[in-house]
């Protein structure tokens, strides 16, 4: 229902026109009524369209929003043209400017702002069960039509007091621009209400400065902007949901997977040689690795820096695993092997599969899960393709 | 060549498995019957195949090709409920829609076209509701919409997700009697199925699935008490231990 | 309603200046007619938001195609609404396949970010542009009155913008009939269009382009929003008493001629834009066919309830 607002804030025009028809002058307290009052209006015809017609949500939306602002333009020109009507500035209220903002207008909003707050701080609980789950708030003997209403007249009274600082077109934008951003940022739904609330404020805070320094500049946009800009840091920054945290967490998976599957590369070319060997070929392992050259120098170097293996320096062509070294390998071999195990044991998986399987799963398992499925298996000494499955501390065994 | 073959398809959401390592190649002329318990990933392993879903590895091959290259070879039938029933058509005009595949782009539907339509609506029972508008119609009524756009399709390979579904019994019959015609005709039909208990009247090969492939094969050999267990675990109730009896009972 | 005001507004129109009522309502029912037919796409593929977002977040692109050329020439406005048009659809898919972001909301920040980004342009280069944001907003039929009808071979043909609109309109009655097929069956069931081998995305994409065309053509005539209006009303009513897509399409080009009709006269009348005149009129007309619908519903209720 994102849109709501966006078709809430064009249906108020002929509410404000009738406003001013009311008394003939821009006395803000009807005004403010007139609007509230076609808001919760139009919000009314929405939901009558898409219950009782063939139309669906957007359709009703889009013929609220056009339909009312159509008529509200309407009503404007007639009443630009009754004679002595002072009727000027009538317009701002639907485009904004902050800057032309009474005393009274101020007060109005700050009032509105603090019904919003203490209505979300009372109804807390519900509000949250009910934007997760309506019919189960319902089950639980929770109002929910009540309060359904009740954030209809909340939002009209947000969108009404904010159209004379951003506009009609914008308010809209600070609905959703910051709600989604906060949205971005956290899961949890007091954190979100929290956030939105201090994003809205910086991103009026910023556009209103700009407005500001900038002589003559519209107020609105530039808020607009700010808070397009703090959505558009969120999608990519956002600590868990970003695009750039998916994106380092899908790198260090590769880069964990690709030092494991490097040591096990280490572990069978040893398994190759023979036991007893020490000195592992460089070439040997380009051969077998399906790494290519160049990453796997630099993996080889890593581990001669964290004294997984010896490897005096780089022109030489063969190292040897330290103590250290051949534990991780036997570690990782031994993992892969008991999955593959597993996945045929338990699982009756086709022998071809298995090693795609495993080479994915065996960077998850933890220590726990591991022993956990030793013990499933009955302690195995070979895997399916009837290797052994090495121990991790062979001297303790 | 196998109409419709999977190898290690997987699909995942949200990177849980749904479906996991899934082999299954398909004999030409099946009747076959996917079953398996809610969240098994039934209707999941006809959108994987019809590229609706997403697969994270593994390939489907239809006549041993990719979907694109047959796809005029192929007919898939939705669920009922995956359309608006108000849309402001007639049933005529959905099942035309069965030969818009094949027209290809600015062709029109010609005389051969609407004789297929009218054909495809006779065999299923609503010939005289051509030019009913679709949300006069009932659930059995919709179902016979959807299998007649299908028809009109003229596939050698049909998918149908859960056609038996909230259906009356006059149309269960005879969505029945059209299965068996198509498997006459010599056409592959895979049905996404939810009643156990008509499971070996209906199919002569079962596929049993519960996120990996419990079973497949021809119904006397993988419709028995072990395989059923397997896929349904704890969680059968009353109407699928019914059958499982019927199933000991056979088998015994 | 006096006998003198019923003369100036419904006589007075067609006697004195038949040939400027004449070119003004088929005007607006070229407009409303390419809008509509469009219009019943959008609602039937549930997207009749996308004309709102659209209209709002082209402005940008024509500003900036305005900077680029220094010319308000009719290519450059299209190429400018074309391009913004694609990058507006981008970014909405992008917001979606990246984060759990919902269609409506992506839609509601990219199309305010966007026409943000117009105003900030319209203002900071203002004395470069003569693109009036208010313009822009509400559109005026009347400056067909005053633009000079084009002259081709020695005939007076009536003023570019209606030739555009013909154009327009012609161009949008052919897409829809030669793609026919696969709006229909993409706009009844996306997924099953797919698996049976037809071309959703080429639909999809081809109907935006053509969308955003039509949104910049109809914006000097109705303005930003009421272009909306053009988009929904006509569609939406015939939508809710026709059964049959080909009558559905020949009730909205009904429908259209009637809103143009009586907004021309309405606006007359009240000496308001007419944009905003066809509008109310498009709103009053739905709610009184929606109504005899009801009434006659009810009638039949009864007789079934007497038999």
């Amino acid at each position: 229902m994102s849109l709501l607002g966006d078709a809430l804030s064009h249906a108020v025009l002929p509410g404000v026109a009738l406003g001013f028809l009311w008394n003939m002058n821009k006395d803000p307290w009807t005004l403010f009524a007139g609007a509230v009052l076609a808001g919760l209006f139009g919000t009314w015809v929405v939901g009558l369209l898409t219950r009782r017609t063939v139309l669906k949500e957007d359709g009703a939306l889009a013929l609220v929003l056009s339909g009312f602002y159509g008529l509200g333009v309407v009503l404007l020109g007639v009443i630009y043209l009754i004679p002595g009507a002072r009727a000027a500035g009538l317009q701002n209220y639907m485009f904004g400017q902050a800057a032309a903002l009474s005393h009274q207008d101020v007060w109005l909003m700050a009032v509105v702002a603090s019904l919003i707050l203490v209505v979300l701080a009372l109804f807390y609980k519900e509000l949250l069960l009910n934007g997760f789950d309506s019919n189960y708030a319902r089950s639980l003997g929770i109002p929910a039509a009540i309060l359904e209403k009740l954030i209809w007249l909340l939002l009209a009274f947000a969108v009404v007091s904010a159209l004379q600082s951003v506009g009609v077109v914008l308010v809209s934008a600070m609905l959703i621009a910051p709600a989604a951003a906060a949205y971005l940022l956290t899961k949890r739904f007091h954190i979100m209400l929290l956030l939105a609330a201090l994003i809205g404020m910086f991103t009026a805070w910023s556009g209103s400065l700009i407005s500001y320094v900038g002589s003559s500049l519209p107020t609105g946009p530039f808020m607009v902007m700010c808070a397009g800009l703090v959505f558009v840091v969120a999608l990519f920054a956002a600590p868990q949901d970003g695009i750039i945290s998916r994106w380092r967490m899908a790198r260090n998976r590769q880069l964990d997977s690709r030092r494991e599957n490097l040591l096990r590369a280490i572990y069978l070319l040893w398994e190759h040689y023979g036991e007893g060997t020490e000195n592992f070929s460089v070439d040997d392992l380009e051969r077998r690795s399906s790494l290519k050259v160049p990453q796997l120098r630099r993996q080889l170097r890593a581990f001669a820096r964290s004294r997984l293996i010896d490897w005096p320096s780089e022109d030489q062509q063969t190292f040897s695993l330290t103590a250290a070294g051949w534990r991780e390998a036997r570690l990782i071999v031994r993992k892969h092997r008991l999955w593959e195990t597993y996945l045929q044991q338990a699982a009756r998986f086709p022998d071809d599969h298995v090693h795609a399987d495993a080479e994915i799963m065996e960077h998850f398992l933890d220590e726990t899960e591991l022993q956990r499925l030793e013990r499933r298996l009955g302690y195995p000494k070979v895997d399916p393709h009837g290797r052994s499955i090495p121990e991790v501390h062979p001297n303790l065994s | 060549m196998s109409p419709l073959e999977f190898h290690d398809l997987t699909v995942s959401y949200r990177q849980k498995p749904v479906l996991y390592g899934i082999d299954a190649c398909f004999p030409t002329g099946a009747l076959v019957g996917i079953v398996g318990p809610n969240g098994a990933g039934k209707s999941t392993l006809l959108k994987a195949g019809m590229g609706l879903v997403p697969m994270s590895s593994g390939w489907v091959r239809f006549f041993g090709e990719p979907l694109a290259k047959v796809v005029r070879r192929v007919g898939y039938v939705p669920q009922r409920n995956a359309v608006d029933w108000d849309f402001p058509v007639n049933v005529r005009d959905v099942v035309m829609m069965g030969r818009y595949g094949r027209l290809g782009l600015f062709r029109r539907p010609g005389k051969l076209d609407r004789r297929i339509v009218e054909d495809s609506m006779e065999r299923m029972g609503i010939g005289n509701l051509g030019s009913r508008q679709i949300s006069e119609l009932s659930g059995g009524q919709q179902q016979r919409v959807f299998l007649a756009r299908g028809l009109a399709q003229q596939a050698d390979l049909y998918l149908l997700d859960e056609p038996f579904a909230g259906v009356d019994a006059a149309t269960e019959e005879a969505i029945v009697v059209l299965l068996r015609e198509l498997k006459q005709q010599g056409r592959t039909v895979v049905v996404v199925h939810h009643d156990l208990g008509t499971v070996e009247r209906y199919y002569d090969h079962v596929l049993l699935l519960n996120m990996r492939l419990i079973g497949f094969g021809p119904t006397q050999e993988v419709f028995n008490v072990e395989n059923l267990r397997q896929a349904y675990g704890g969680q059968l109730n009353v109407l699928s231990r019914l059958a499982l009896q019927r199933a000991r009972t056979t088998e015994g | 309603m006096n006998s003198e005001v019923f003369i100036e507004v419904f006589r007075d129109p067609w006697l004195l200046e038949w040939r400027s009522s004449l070119l003004l309502v088929s005007m607006g029912w070229l407009v409303a007619i390419a809008c509509g037919w469009l219009g019943v796409m959008l609602l039937l593929r549930r997207i009749a938001m996308m004309g709102d977002t659209l209209s709002h977040s082209l402005l940008p692109g024509l500003v900036i195609a305005f900077l680029i050329t220094g010319s308000r020439a009719t290519w450059v406005m299209w190429i400018g609404a074309l391009v913004a048009a694609g990058v507006t659809i981008v970014l909405i898919e992008l917001i979606q396949r990246y984060s759990r972001i919902k269609a409506d909301a992506a839609m509601g920040v990219v199309f305010s970010f966007m026409f943000a980004l117009g105003v900030i342009l319209i203002t900071l280069f203002s004395r470069q542009i003569d693109l009036d944001a208010d313009c822009v907003l509400y559109g005026e039929l009347l400056y067909l009155m005053v633009e000079p009808g084009v002259h081709w071979m020695g005939v007076t043909l009536p003023p570019a913008a209606w030739l555009r609109m013909v154009v327009i309109a012609a161009l949008v009655i052919v897409f829809i009939l030669s793609l026919y097929k696969e709006l229909l069956a993409s706009a009844f069931d996306n997924d099953w269009a797919g698996s049976a081998g037809l071309p959703n995305r080429f639909t999809h994409h081809t109907l935006m382009a053509i969308l955003s065309l039509t949104i910049v053509s109809a914006f000097e005539a109705v303005g930003a929003i009421l272009v909306v209006a053009m988009l929904v009303f006509p569609g939406a009513t015939a939508l809710l008493h026709c059964r049959r897509l080909p009558l559905v399409l020949a009730a909205t080009s009904f429908h259209s001629l009637v809103i143009s009709l009586a907004g021309f006269h309405l606006s007359i009348w009240l000496n308001v834009s007419m944009a905003a005149a066809m509008a109310t009129v498009a709103m009053l007309w739905m709610i009184s066919i929606w109504s005899g619908q009801k009434i006659k519903s009810k009638k039949k209720d009864n007789l079934t309830c007497a038999t």
